[in-house]
Order: C-alpha cells, then sequence, then structure tokens
C-alpha cells in the first residue's frame, strides 16, 4: 500500500523529531554511572557513587528501601482493588439483568470521561475528618476508586467477547449465576484481567499528586513524593543523584513495558484518556 | 419423560415470536423442531431450559409445571450450536463439570464420567482441551456432558451446523444412537430438513412463530398440510405452478396442459385459481398427465440427472430421473405427471 | 415429585434409574438481580464514598470559609484580648469588651452549691449567703478580703478555694458551644441584649462560618482572568499542535514506514507517557535548566548558561507545552494508527492506481477516516488537559510569577499547597467546584456524543 515511495526521508525526519526524547533517556543511563567534566556532556568516568542512596540514609529522610516498599505496596494495592471490583462490576454490566443497568452504563462512562482529580480538595478534607489523611490506605483507595471507572469499563469489553453459550451450557449444567461467573466465565477473561492488572500497577506507582497531597510526609511516603522532595530540596542540588533515584524509580516501569508493550498499548489507546 | 408445552407465548419487548403454542413430546420420543430461521425455533427450545422467561402459558415435565422453575433445578441437557465446552477444562472436567455441581462424591463422579465417556466414544480424548478437538470429538464432548447428568430431556441445537459435510451424515447416526441407546426425550432444531426426517421420530415443520404441520417424516413428506411445508421438506425441492380450476380439471394458463384433480382432493369450483405442486421425482416418463415443455437445465448427478422443464408461461418445473442420454439442454419434450401424487393448494397455501 | 423418579418411571435402559436429582441453589446468587447487586456493590461504595460524596462536598466546602485558621472540623469559642478587642473595634462595643475582660467574683447559688459539694463548713456557707448573695466583685482580693472577715474564719487555704468556685471572669476561657459562652457571659452581665450576644459570639468563633464570599472574590479577583486565560491558551494550543495535530503526523508517518522502523518510534513516543511524571519532568530540567543540556550546549556557542524553561513566561509556555504535548500525543497515536489500520486496504490501493501520491491519500483516505477518532481524543483530551496539574506543577509550579499558572494548579495553590502556609480549603473549592461542574457537563455531553445506547445489549440469559 505504501507503493514504491521510499521510506528513508521519514525515518529521517522522525529521528530528527524523536532525537530529544532519545537524547533525555540516554542521557538518563548514562548520568547515572558516569562523571563528566565540568560543562562537559562527554563522560571521562565509570563510577558508581551516585548510587549510594541505596546503601546510605541522609538525615531526616526515609530509606529508599521502606519509600520503595510504600511504592509497591500502594501499586499492588490499589491494582488488586481496581483488579477485585472491576471483574465484579464489569461482569455485571456486560451481561446481568439487574435493574436499571443501563443507568450503570451510563453512569460508568460519565465517571471514565469525569476528572476525578477536581474532586481532589474534598477528598483531601474528606480523609482529614475521617483521619485517613497521611496514610497509605487512604490514599489506595482514592486512587482504585479514580481508576475504577476505566477497569469496569475495560473489564465489560473484556467479558462481552465471552461467548454466551458457555453461560447457557453453565446453568443448564446445575450451576449458580455466581459459580458460572466464578468458574466458567472469570477464567475465559484471566488474560484481560492480566493486563489490567499489569495497567492499574503502573498507574499506581508513576501517580504523585495523589500521594503528594493525601499522603505527603512520613512513613507512607512513596517513591514519587521522595523523589519530588529530593529535586525541590534547595540544598542539595544533585543532578546525578536525581538520576540515579529516578532510573531506580523507573526501571520497573521500563522493564514491565518492554515485555508486555502490545497489551499495554492497547489500554492506553482503547481505554484510557490520557 | 412427557414434555408439553400449554399455549405457550413469547415476546421480546413488543415484538410477539410465539404466540399461544402448544406442543407434545412423547417420552423417548425424537422430535424436530424445523423451520427457516427466525421462525421461533431456537425460541422455544430457549423456553424449555429457562433461558428465556415464558411470557404466557406453561411448561410442563411430566406432571410437573417448570414454567418458573430456574434453569438450574429443570435439568434439561442442551448441547450447543458451538458445543459451548469450556475451554480452561479439559474434557475429562468438562463431562464431570454437572456431577461437581452436584456435590456428588469423587469416585462416582468419575466412574460416571467414564462411563458417559465410553458411550460416545472419546474414551481417549479425556485429557486433552477442547480447542485440540476436531468438530465432531468436540460434538461428542458436549453430548456427553449434556447426558452425564441424566437430564429429563436432551435439547440438540443445531448440533451438525459446524460440522463438514462428512462428519455431519457420521454425527446423525450417532446423535441417534446413542438417543436410543439412552432412551432419552430429545428436541432437535434444526433448519435442514434432511436431517429432521433422518434422525427424528417427529418432525414439528415451524412458521413465523406456529407449528404448522407435526407428523412422523414419511407422513409429512407425503402429505404436507400446506404449500410451505411441501417445499420445505425434499431435495431437489417441489415446484409449484398456476393453475385454474374448470370442468373437473385444472388447467395451467398459457401453457396448454391440462392436469387432473388428484384423487381424494375435492374437487374445485370452475374458475378458482389454484397452485399445483410436482415433486421432481413424479414428473418423468411413467404417469397419466402429459406436459409439455423446454428443458433449460441440466445438471448430472451421476446416478441421476436434474432437468428443469420451462413451460410455454415461463413457467418451471423440476423433474429428477434415472441418467439417460436421449434428451439434451433446450429439446422439447412432454413428459408425464402421476396425477395421485400432484398437490393442490389455494391461494393461501392450504392443502385443498 | 422429584426428578430421580421421574425417570426412573420412564423405565428402559439402566442409564435412567440413577438420575441425580438438581441441587437447589442458593436463592440470592441466582437471580441475575441478586447477583448483580452484590456484585456491584463495591463498585457502587467507591462511587458514593469518593465521587459522589466529594463532589456534594466540593459544593458544600465552596460556600465556607474553611482555612488553615478554622480548622475543618468546626471551631470553639475563645475569648481572648484579640477577639475583645474586635468586639470594641469592629462592633462598637468597647464598653461590653472592657467588662468581660475584667476579673469578676460573682456570689450566687451556682458558687455555694458547689462549696456544699467541697465539704466547705455549712457555717461558712451560709454566712456567704446571707452576707453577701448576689454581691459583685472586680478584684480578687477584695473579695477574699471579705470571705476572711466571716464569722467563721476560714483558713487561707480555705479563702483561696472559695474565692475559686466564685470566678466568673471570661478572660482567655474556652468554651465548646455557644450556650456556654453565653451562659457564662450572661452570668457576668445579666442584662445582655441580642445584639450584644450575637457580637460576642461572632468575634470569638474560632472555627468555619457559612458564606458566599468564596465566588463573589472569584469573580472580582483580576488574577480570575488572568489564570482564565491561561487556561483557555494552555489546553487550546496543547490540543491542537499536540494531542491531536503531532498524534496524527505520528500515525501518519509510522503508517507509511516498514513495520520495524514504525514500531520503534512508536515505543519512543509512548516512553512520555509510561514514565512517572516526576523522573520525565525531571529529564526536562536536566535539558533546560542553567546547568543543564541547552545551556552547556548553547555555552560553545557564547550564549550565556541561564535557566531556559523559567527565563522567561514564553520558554516557561514553550517547554510546559512540550512537556504536557509529549505525553499526550502517545494517546492519539495509538487511537489514529488503529483507525488508519482499519481502513480497507483496497481504498490503498484504488487510490494507487489513480496515481494518487502519499498527500492525497492522505487527505482524501486518511483523513476522512479519522474524523471520528479526532473527535474521540479532542473529547476525552480538553477534559483531561484542563484538569491537567502534574506536569505544570513538577516543572515550572506556575512560574516564572504566575505566567504559566492554569486553574487546575490555581485550585491546587490555594487549598492544597503554598507558601505563605494559609491554606483556604473554601476558597480552593469555590474554584475546584467551576472544574467539577464543567466536568460533569462535558462528560455528559460526550456520553450524548457517542451515543451509548448502541453499547446496551439486552442480557440474553433472562433470569
Amino acid at each position: 500500500m505504501t507503493g514504491h515511495l521510499k521510506s528513508w526521508p521519514i525515518v529521517l525526519a522522525l529521528s530528527i523529531l524523536s532525537a530529544p526524547l532519545v537524547l533525555m533517556y540516554v542521557y538518563l543511563f548514562i548520568d547515572t554511572f558516569t562523571n563528566a567534566p565540568p560543562g562537559s556532556f562527554i563522560p571521562n568516568e565509570f563510577t558508581l557513587e551516585h548510587w549510594t542512596f541505596l546503601w546510605h540514609t541522609p538525615p531526616g529522610r526515609l530509606s529508599i528501601w521502606r519509600v520503595t516498599l510504600n511504592s509497591l505496596m500502594f501499586a499492588t494495592s490499589t491494582a488488586t482493588l481496581v483488579v477485585v471490583v472491576s471483574s465484579m462490576a464489569g461482569y455485571v454490566l456486560s451481561r446481568l439483568n439487574v435493574p436499571a443497568r443501563g443507568f450503570f452504563l451510563a453512569g460508568v462512562m460519565v465517571l471514565h470521561a469525569f476528572p476525578a482529580i477536581t474532586l481532589i480538595v474534598a477528598i483531601f478534607l474528606v480523609l482529614q475528618i475521617v483521619g485517613l489523611y497521611n496514610t497509605l490506605i487512604g490514599v489506595i483507595l482514592v486512587k482504585a476508586a479514580i481508576d475504577m471507572p476505566l477497569g469496569i469499563w475495560l473489564m465489560k469489553g473484556f467479558y462481552d467477547t465471552v461467548p454466551w453459550e458457555i453461560e447457557m451450557a453453565g446453568i443448564q449444567d446445575g450451576a449458580s449465576r455466581f459459580t458460572v461467573w466464578r468458574k466458567l466465565v472469570l477464567p475465559q477473561v484471566k488474560p484481560g484481567i492480566f493486563a489490567l492488572g499489569l495497567f492499574a500497577f503502573l498507574l499506581g506507582w508513576g501517580e504523585f499528586i495523589l500521594p503528594q497531597v493525601l499522603a505527603p510526609s512520613g512513613n507512607a511516603q512513596v517513591l514519587s513524593v521522595y523523589l519530588a522532595a529530593l529535586i525541590a530540596d534547595d540544598n542539595n542540588f544533585d543532578m546525578a543523584l536525581f538520576k540515579s533515584v529516578g532510573l531506580f524509580y523507573i526501571a520497573p516501569v521500563l522493564i514491565l513495558f518492554f515485555f508486555f508493550q502490545s497489551y499495554l498499548m492497547n489500554i492506553y489507546g482503547g481505554g484510557s484518556k490520557g | 419423560m412427557r414434555i408439553l408445552l400449554d399455549k405457550f407465548s413469547k415476546s421480546f419487548g413488543d415484538v410477539r415470536v410465539i404466540e399461544d403454542m402448544t406442543l407434545e413430546i412423547n417420552d423417548g420420543e425424537m422430535l424436530a423442531l424445523l423451520g427457516p430461521s427466525g421462525c421461533g425455533k431456537s425460541t422455544t427450545l430457549f423456553a424449555i431450559c429457562g433461558i428465556h422467561k415464558v411470557t404466557g402459558g406453561r411448561i410442563l415435565f411430566g406432571d410437573r409445571d417448570m414454567t418458573g422453575v430456574p434453569s438450574q433445578e429443570r435439568n434439561v441437557g442442551v448441547v450447543f450450536q458451538s458445543y459451548a465446552l469450556y475451554p480452561h477444562m479439559t474434557v475429562a472436567e468438562n463431562i464431570a463439570f454437572p456431577l461437581r455441581i452436584r456435590k456428588l462424591p469423587e469416585a462416582e463422579v468419575k466412574r460416571q464420567m467414564e462411563e458417559m465417556a465410553n458411550l460416545v466414544h472419546i474414551e481417549a480424548l479425556l485429557d486433552r482441551r477442547p480447542a485440540e478437538l476436531s468438530g465432531g470429538q468436540q460434538q461428542r464432548v458436549a453430548l456427553a456432558r449434556a447426558l452425564v447428568r441424566r437430564p429429563n430431556v436432551l435439547l440438540l441445537d443445531e448440533p451438525l451446523a459446524n460440522l463438514d459435510a462428512k462428519l455431519r451424515l457420521e454425527m446423525r447416526s450417532e446423535i441417534r444412537r446413542i438417543q436410543l441407546e439412552t432412551g432419552i426425550t430429545a428436541i432437535l432444531v434444526t433448519h435442514d430438513q434432511v436431517e429432521a426426517m433422518s434422525m427424528c421420530d417427529r418432525i414439528a415443520i415451524m412458521n413465523a412463530g406456529e407449528i404448522i404441520q407435526i407428523a412422523t417424516p414419511q407422513e409429512m413428506y407425503r402429505n404436507p398440510r400446506t404449500a410451505f411445508v411441501a417445499g420445505f421438506l425434499g431435495n431437489p425441492p417441489i415446484a409449484f405452478i398456476d393453475a385454474v380450476a374448470s370442468n373437473g380439471t385444472l388447467t395451467v394458463k398459457d401453457a396448454d396442459i391440462r392436469l387432473p384433480v388428484p384423487p381424494n382432493t375435492e374437487t374445485p369450483p370452475d374458475g378458482t385459481p389454484v397452485i399445483v405442486g410436482i415433486r421432481p421425482e413424479n414428473l418423468g416418463r411413467d404417469g397419466d398427465a402429459p406436459i409439455r415443455g423446454r428443458i433449460s437445465f441440466v445438471e448430472t448427478q451421476g446416478r441421476e440427472n436434474l432437468y428443469d422443464l420451462t413451460l410455454a408461461n415461463g413457467s418451471v418445473l423440476r423433474s429428477i430421473q434415472r441418467e439417460s442420454d436421449d434428451v439434451s439442454l433446450n429439446d422439447e419434450v412432454e413428459w408425464r405427471v402421476r396425477s395421485d401424487q400432484l398437490f393442490l393448494f389455494a391461494q393461501n397455501g392450504e392443502r385443498l | 415429585m422429584n426428578a430421580s423418579r421421574d425417570i426412573a418411571q420412564d423405565g428402559s435402559a439402566p442409564f435412567k434409574a440413577r438420575a441425580v436429582p438438581a441441587r437447589r441453589s442458593l436463592g440470592w446468587l441466582n437471580s441475575s438481580k441478586g447477583l448483580g447487586i452484590v456484585l456491584l456493590m463495591p463498585a457502587l461504595m467507591l462511587v458514593v464514598l469518593f465521587f459522589l460524596a466529594p463532589v456534594v462536598l466540593t459544593a458544600v466546602f465552596a460556600f465556607t470559609n474553611m482555612s488553615t485558621a478554622t480548622g475543618i472540623t468546626g471551631g470553639a469559642y475563645q475569648v481572648s484580648p484579640g477577639t475583645l478587642r474586635v468586639l470594641s473595634d469592629r462592633y462598637g462595643m468597647g464598653e461590653l469588651a472592657e467588662r468581660l475582660g475584667q476579673p469578676t467574683y460573682i456570689v450566687d447559688e451556682e458558687g455555694l452549691a458547689a462549696l456544699e459539694e467541697m465539704g466547705i463548713e455549712p457555717g461558712i456557707i451560709a454566712g456567704l449567703r446571707d452576707d453577701h448573695l448576689g454581691e459583685t466583685y472586680s478584684s480578687r482580693r477584695e473579695f477574699e478580703r471579705e470571705i476572711r472577715d466571716l464569722p467563721d474564719r476560714p483558713s487561707t487555704r480555705t479563702v483561696k478555694q472559695i474565692s475559686a468556685e466564685f470566678s466568673r471572669s471570661l478572660a482567655n476561657a474556652r468554651f465548646r458551644n455557644a450556650g456556654a459562652l453565653v451562659a457564662a457571659a450572661e452570668a457576668i452581665d445579666p442584662d445582655l441584649g441580642d445584639a450584644e450576644k450575637d457580637a460576642l459570639l461572632d468575634a470569638t468563633y474560632t472555627g468555619w462560618t457559612w458564606t458566599t464570599d468564596n465566588f463573589r472574590r472569584l469573580a472580582s479577583s483580576p488574577q480570575t482572568t488572568r489564570v482564565l486565560l491561561n487556561t483557555v491558551f494552555f489546553v487550546a494550543l496543547t490540543l491542537t499542535l499536540f494531542n491531536t495535530g503531532f498524534a496524527m503526523l505520528l500515525a501518519i508517518t509510522t503508517h507509511y514506514i516498514p513495520e520495524r522502523p514504525a514500531g520503534i518510534f512508536r515505543i519512543i513516543w509512548f516512553l512520555p507517557r509510561i514514565s512517572p511524571a516526576v523522573i520525565y519532568v525531571l529529564l526536562w530540567k536536566w535539558l533546560a535548566w542553567d546547568t543543564g543540556f541547552i545551556s552547556a550546549f548553547l555555552d560553545n556557542f557564547g550564549v550565556r548558561p541561564r535557566n531556559w524553561m523559567l527565563g522567561s513566561a514564553t520558554n516557561a509556555w514553550v517547554f510546559v507545552i512540550l512537556i504536557n504535548g509529549f505525553v499526550g500525543a502517545s494517546m492519539g497515536m495509538v487511537i489514529f494508527a488503529s483507525a488508519i489500520k482499519a481502513i480497507p486496504q483496497s481504498l490503498f490501493h484504488a487510490a494507487s492506481v489513480d496515481g494518487a501520491y502519499r498527500w492525497q491519500q492522505v487527505r482524501h483516505i486518511i483523513l476522512p477516516h479519522l474524523k471520528w477518532p479526532i473527535l474521540f481524543v479532542t473529547c476525552y483530551q480538553t477534559l483531561s488537559l484542563l484538569t491537567a496539574i502534574d506536569h505544570i506543577l513538577l516543572s515550572t509550579d506556575g512560574g516564572p510569577g504566575g505566567a504559566t499558572e492554569v486553574w487546575s494548579l490555581w485550585v491546587y495553590h490555594t487549598a492544597l499547597n503554598n507558601y505563605a502556609g494559609n491554606l483556604q480549603y473554601g476558597y480552593g473549592a469555590a474554584m475546584a467546584l467551576v472544574l467539577v461542574i464543567i466536568g460533569v457537563v462535558l462528560s455528559l455531553i460526550y456520553l450524548r456524543l457517542f451515543n451509548y445506547n448502541a453499547l446496551i445489549i439486552k442480557p440474553r440469559i433472562e433470569h
């Protein structure tokens, strides 16, 4: 379909456009392992000194491992919550004859389009009132709730592809609707559940504004807030350190993306609102 | 078990699909629900197994009213067109599923599962997954799963539609064998008259939500109640021509053909327009009524030839005859039809 | 009758004799309705807690003057020199303020009862009641002298105990509710008028109150116009240049090159989206800061190093739009690319037979097919850009000098985080309410636009 037209001019143009991005990400790696003479960007020595943050905790900060653990707990908990809640609700919207089903479907679509971040002031105050401010649990619940409409929408889509006959056969075989869902339908959407879980994990791992507002300090600090605080600290400017912490932070994302990019691109394209 | 649909009606929203249908299936009988797509036969099947709620009337299994009973308690075995095997389970697990749902002891589950696998001849496939099976094998697994819990009735929804021609022939007799061996009451939903005729004890032929005729295959073929039934059964199909009754005979307009009124049929009053149905096997060299026309199409089928005979008024009749080479395309011929094999229908399709 | 007997009666083959009766299953888990409601419950709870309630509360908070100073859980009534000054300055009740501020001792039945409870000698109590009931003293010394002069001659310790029980001063007292404050004030001055009571309550209340000032302030503040214009400028430019324009360029160009390089470019342009905002913005800072790449590079050509991101308002906007645009481009890229892929190949072949060149293909085949995807991306990204905050917050933080302050960031700075430390929750909620209303209205419009009715298919199992 591209005919006999040459593609190299396009490749060249795209390469030039992409150069700044490539440069930024390549130097993210280079700068964490090397030193360069002042005013130059060509490294002249290999070093691991920027990685000392892994075993040396500066006074007044949490240990990087504690923060990483928080991030892991935050991301896995939100992902689990999103997957569990969405795989339940998505099934209802896809298959069950509930009252006001159309209303629920429309509701999910509206919630999906609605920018939940605008509610952050109210959520901030509510968490303060109920005492969940500055706790991981509070911010996990909020994050899961915000990601949930997308999750329900995606899961509904996955369920829609399961043949009705499987469910019909199940109830004829004597299984209750619950058993049909649990034993017969859920196994069919495993790939979807995996994709959604991965996606929700990455969203949680990268989330900044919610923990920044709802759990900014204390023992609930996550990597994004930790790194932002490090960068914002005027007394301690060290770009190589920032980048090392940053690389430490982004590495799981890059690895997961590398292995599961087709899954993720579909979700980002099909369901995410960006 | 005897199944009775008593004045059963079903609508979807404002659309009435079936109204006041009454149908009785005898114990141990295999009945075909035959009809074109959209005639309501699948709707009827779904109502029997409880997937659809009925809008009116009753459904009885034996003497028990099942109308409001959920599917799970009706104990109906269903084989779906797509087989609907559980893809994540092995063949053994698929067959055992209905038993495990009923919390039978594991030893009993295994015994009954194997017994059923033997019955449908899939003993060697028990550890495979559905995706590793051929269409015919999947069909057998679906049958085993439907039968393993000794259902009150077995429903087969277009079970052969997804098979290729050769397998279809094989499974046709297999399903019938299994049905006869188990003695189970069965309902076969199909749009294929060959399946219905070859597999079933009786046929209920449906059109537009109504049962037109219920009879044994033979009776239905020989004695169709309407033109629709006559047209649905038989391959190659029956041909119809318009005629007018006059002086105790039937005149085909503009074709110089006069046909006698078949015996056992009341002679219609003069001037009544009628439809005459002639099956291809009844038009040929033997018979008592001559029909002239031009051979407009010849199809060689090996043992037999199929001819299209175009009459002077443009109507086309079909004839199937033993293979011979004494006539060829575009020949003008005078063939004969057996008047006792003619069907006479009124303009509205009712048999006269 | 049960199933097994039915089948047994049917006679023939041994097959039938061992029929298994169907088990009765749990009712609620078996009907669509019951199971549906159970499975929906967690989602509904999250929606109520974190969507519906916050929407309502945003509106509620918008009508309060909540701030760090007032606290959020309601307040108390605190009489302090400051509040008494407010009473005299704002309400012109200097005389009342003075009276309330005075130390005052009143001999009343309440105090006498307290003394009885403490086990003070009945003689002393009787003496106080007989000689001094209803008297008021404005100094402790004077009052204690009177006590000492009582016939029973209490000890010094007892005198102190007694005088403390009759102290009715308001100075520096804290009351949990309005009733307690009024009661105490009336004890000092029984003739307190309603106006005076109200003024006292107003002046001493430390919690938040209901008000519509937030909206008046929002409507009259010159900053509102500026932030509003910034927001429109930011959304419009990012949306047209990157989220649709550049995304389309990426989708179309990668369509015309071999699959391998196309895949690589798609991955590269996906990096900004999958990268956590903090690290992604850090990379831009590395590029733009005065010790960063651009400065160092331009240094070779004699340009003085400087902070390119915050150097001027124009620069800041360029970076803000680039940073957000690079993230936004990927969504459009994926959606447009799959839309292009869905165009029937035959159209392309027909076009090349007609001798159409690429540009004609793009104009007459690809672009018409992208109409709906473009509308979709525009709708969704308008909302997300309107409320975007992470990347601007982390890069310019609205600077320099408020040049890149957009509405959502303004909310953040007003209610959630600022250098002054006084967070104005109520005012911020009023600003957020504007976005919430826009969000609700636009999402409802999108629902109409994308015809969700087509998505509703009736369940095929009816019970």
